[in-house]
């Protein structure tokens, strides 16, 4: 008997190196998720939702702490960056980003940590899933986007090392 | 700026072309003195890394024939594969080019950053850009080129070519690092921890990645009817390159096509878990540039991006064409058939490797893409099979090598004064020293007739000095000792090679092959099967003597072992036809059978015969499990351990093709359930590996590689002595050699407690 989708997806995702967190689906525990986990964060940044409606980051959105004008220069000091994930896989624990709607790309790839916020029902079970037609509005066969697993890595320098080039953090929040 | 210890050691730089063969010995040298530990441990711990992720794929053997099937349609499909990729790509707003050479491939780069006005590239890491001298071309240029993967930016300031098709810096271990790091960039901090060293290469990196005009990557995978590629990578440094500049180049073989990206599916897993033994890499890239977001300038403005994949032909065409190799084309590039080759684990991909490509695949990639001369460093692949199923396409990379053995003989010949008389025209190139280990079988035959004579020249010093220079056996290995009387003659001598008709114990009846490498050599291994099987009830006879074809097939003469393998069909044609099982003691020749002959025997009447044969050969000691299990007998009872006169302890070292074969289970199984406490080797090969630890050249490198084996020996009887038990003839003469101890195989020891009144209780 398999565990449920979410228990494999957070086992999966922990082995990654990934935090990851279920909470109810409202703008206000989105708020205080996000609050909690970037804590002392200077600057962070949200990309725009594409996925998940709009209003639930609205309060979030709010805190001090965002950066909204940006350049590139802004975007590669960031200390933490948001963005949705269009789907979870449990068997490896990914979360599937799209990388070209507005800043989502490039705000999930400078910040030093990096949150991804998805739908509970979004968790499917293997990465070649998303290659089917009737898999997630067959999101997986049209958009641009990246299987992320665990932080930025490397064991080139000898022991493996988390955080290289990309976020030295990844963060998921995964919404009841 | 080489990372040389001491002048007298050549740099990896300086011995990475080894069309000719002192490059090849002096790359081996060089490796197991600098590089080897840095090697042996990284290689090892990917190979861990991979067992342990492919076994938890629960459809692992699945996937595999799935990502094969997609492959050998894509391949065969590649004409109209590409005209549709061109299509898609152009659909979406790139450009696309197909490079016929390598040298149109850089130069088509190179044109393009020249007409953006490209001052400054970061590139990920690609093996193909590695093989087109891409960064050459930009250099001529005066455009700057910075390799952003750890591994290549390690490189780039040793000025080393990739030891590794996935890990190109696997032989710099921490320290060798830290040291090249603070010469090159004469600097005070510590970089004492993998974490310093990267945090200080991130800082120089990140600057790099914001300023660049260019990205240039390579790609995993490619759909055809989409344009879309898939990058797997870890560090980031790929989705720097293609989504922070103005401008992304793709360079990628023809070879990484696929019709659609719902075949990307099966992959995905595999490729990760066959490389670095995840589930996935941190970052898996599904994009089909150029990417429309509006790229964030450093002003914060926005402007469009440019895309241009360039699909490089060089050779892979011809490859394509090319009916033995042709297969190499479905390599998906994970590096499994480096990480779990013993020789590779050894010295790395600077010996077993050319100038851009490693490892046993590696071979097949030079030759297509460089020449069949820069192919020699294949000669590190011993055959030994191990790599056969951990590769996720299936390629029968042995089999690769020896065809490649084969043509650089061919390649070789006109070199030679005369063609040799004793082989086939296809197999002319053979060397004096190829002859000799392929044609064991006569060697054999004629040394056990004169055994006194033949061995006393095998231990008589001057003999051995010129059997050095002629054929390149190194003096310092004893040599076997060839027996008198025979398998064949001493069955006959004991009676033990009549059929019998019994009515209690096995229904079996079975053919012991009397294979040459038992015949000539290691008789008691074959009389000892015989006694066990008669004991069990099992009607067994004793076949002639006829040379299988292993050995020839070892030199690469393909046409002898080919001859010979329809000679051994023939002799085994009527013991087949009366319903006996073949019993084969030597693994390497059952795996002649079950593996190998399906390249030689392809038609005919040993064709047909083939597969009858395949099922109902066994490796001997499987076979005696086989007949107990079927016989409900207890082996426990039949062969109680304590009752050997050594004791029931022992260290039981597997053959490699055994392995292969899933031979080696069912002899642990069975020593263990006579009572033996069984330790078992570690290790995917012995290094002796049939005739390649013998030759003159290799004969470090097989020790080298059997450290590690005998490492664990010495562990094992920490706790007291072990008995030492092999059941591949080449590995009992490694751990003989090794540890200077007499080596049984596993039916010896059953016999000896047969004699000793085991079988009281037997049918």
């Amino acid at each position: 008997m398999l565990a449920p989708l979410f228990e494999r997806f957070s086992r999966a995702a922990i082995d990654a190196g990934a935090t990851v967190e279920q909470i109810p689906r409202s703008s206000t525990a989105l708020a205080s998720a996000i609050r909690r986990v970037t804590g002392e964060a200077r600057r962070m940044a949200f990309a725009d939702a594409i996925d998940l409606p709009s209003d639930l980051f609205e309060e979030c959105r709010r805190a001090a702490n965002v950066v909204t004008a940006r350049s590139r220069i802004e975007l590669s000091s960031l200390d933490a960056g948001i963005t949705e994930a269009f789907a979870g896989i449990a068997r490896t624990g990914s979360v599937c980003v799209s990388v070209d709607h507005g800043e989502a790309g490039t705000i999930s790839l400078l910040a030093r940590m990096h949150i991804a916020v998805l739908a509970s029902e979004t968790i499917i079970e293997r990465p070649a899933d998303l290659f089917r037609p009737d898999c997630l509005g067959a999101k997986g066969l049209h958009r641009n986007f990246v299987f992320i697993t665990g932080p930025s890595a490397t064991a080139d320098m000898g022991p493996l090392v988390r955080g290289v080039h990309g976020p030295h953090r990844l963060h998921l929040i995964v919404l009841a | 700026m080489p990372a040389n210890i001491s002048p007298s050691i050549p740099s990896p730089r300086s011995v990475a072309d080894k069309s000719d063969k002192s490059a090849l010995l002096a790359a081996i040298r060089m490796a197991l003195q600098v590089e080897s530990s840095a090697v042996r441990h990284n290689t090892q711990s990917f190979n861990r890394g991979r067992y342990a992720a492919t076994s938890a794929i629960p459809d692992y053997e699945t996937l595999k024939d799935k990502a094969r099937a997609i492959k050998e349609d894509s391949l065969a499909r590649l004409p109209e594969l590409l005209a549709a990729l061109e299509a898609s790509v152009s659909r979406n707003g790139g450009h696309f080019h197909l490079a016929p050479t390598a040298a149109d491939a850089s130069r088509y780069v190179a044109e393009v950053c020249r007409e953006a006005g490209v001052r400054l590239v970061v590139k990920g890491k690609s093996m193909t850009s590695e093989e087109i001298g891409l960064n050459r071309a930009l250099d001529a240029l005066g455009i700057q080129v910075v390799e952003t993967d750890l591994a290549e930016f390690i490189l780039q300031v040793a000025d080393e070519q990739p030891s590794h098709i996935i890990a190109p810096a696997i032989h710099y271990s921490r320290e060798r690092i830290t040291a090249l790091f603070k010469r090159s960039f004469r600097t005070d901090l510590p970089l004492a921890t993998g974490e310093e060293l990267t945090a200080f290469a991130r800082g120089r990196l990140r600057e790099k990645f914001l300023q660049a005009d260019a990205g240039i990557t390579g790609a995993n995978f490619i759909a055809a009817d989409s344009g879309t590629l898939v990058l797997v990578e870890s560090e980031a440094n790929i989705r720097m390159a293609s989504l922070l500049p103005p401008l992304h180049i793709a360079i990628a073989g023809v070879e990484k096509i696929v019709p659609s990206r719902k075949d990307f599916g099966p992959f995905l897993e595999l490729l990760a878990a066959s490389a670095t033994g995840q589930p996935m890499t941190s970052y898996t890239s599904v994009i089909s540039p150029p990417l429309k977001a509006a790229r964030v300038l450093a002003d914060g403005g926005a402007a469009a991006r440019q895309f241009h994949l360039v699909l490089v032909d060089n050779g892979r065409l011809n490859l394509r064409q090319d009916e033995c190799l042709r297969e190499a084309l479905y390599c998906i590039r994970c590096g499994a058939c480096l990480n779990s080759c013993a020789n590779f684990q050894t010295v790395g991909g600077h010996a077993f490797g050319g100038e851009t490509y490693s490892g046993g695949i590696g071979g097949t990639w030079e030759s297509a893409t460089r020449g069949l001369q820069n192919a020699r460093f294949s000669e590190l692949c011993t055959g030994c099979s191990r790599c056969v199923p951990q590769c996720p396409v299936r390629i029968d990379i042995p089999w690769l090598n020896t065809v490649l053995r084969q043509r650089l003989g061919q390649l070789d010949v006109g070199k030679r004064p005369a063609p040799n008389p004793l082989a086939p025209s296809a197999d002319s190139g053979a060397s004096l020293s190829r002859l000799f280990f392929a044609r064991y079988d006569l060697l054999a035959k004629w040394g056990s007739r004169f055994p006194r004579s033949s061995n006393w020249i095998g231990r008589f010093a001057p003999a051995r000095v010129l059997l050095e220079l002629l054929v390149g056996v190194d003096r310092r290995r004893r040599l076997p000792l060839f027996a008198n009387p025979t398998l064949v003659e001493a069955s006959r001598q004991l009676r033990l090679d009549q059929p019998q008709a019994r009515k209690d114990g096995s229904s079996r009846k079975a053919v012991l092959f009397a294979d040459v490498f038992t015949n000539y050599g290691s008789v008691s291994r074959g009389l000892a099967a015989l006694r066990v099987l008669h004991a069990l009830g099992v009607d067994v006879v004793v076949s002639d003597a006829v040379a299988d074809g292993r050995a020839a097939l070892s030199q690469g003469m393909i046409a002898t072992a080919a001859r010979q393998a329809e000679r051994t069909i023939a002799v085994l044609r009527p013991y087949l036809k009366e319903g006996r099982d073949v019993v084969v003691v030597e693994p390497s020749v059952l795996a002649m059978f079950r593996h190998d002959y399906r390249h030689l025997l392809k038609s005919g009447p040993a064709g047909e015969l083939l597969q009858t044969l395949r099922e109902r050969s066994f490796e001997a000691t499987e076979y005696v499990g086989v007949v107990l299990q079927e016989s409900q007998i207890d082996a426990a009872k039949v062969f109680p351990a304590l009752r050997h006169p050594l004791g029931a302890k022992l260290f039981y070292h597997s053959h490699c093709q055994q392995k292969t074969m899933g031979c080696a289970a069912p002899t642990e199984l069975l020593l263990r359930a006579a009572g033996f406490d069984v330790i078992t080797s570690q290790v995917e090969c012995c290094g002796m590996a049939g005739s390649f630890g013998y030759k003159k050249g290799f004969y470090e490198l097989s020790l080298a590689v059997a450290e590690d084996l005998f490492a664990q020996v010495r562990k094992a009887e920490n706790g007291g002595s072990r008995i030492l038990v092999a059941s591949g003839i080449s590995c009992q003469e490694q751990l003989q050699a090794g540890l200077g101890r007499p080596v049984f195989h596993p039916l010896e020891l059953l016999e000896e407690i047969l004699k000793r009144g085991g079988i009281a209780s037997a049918p």
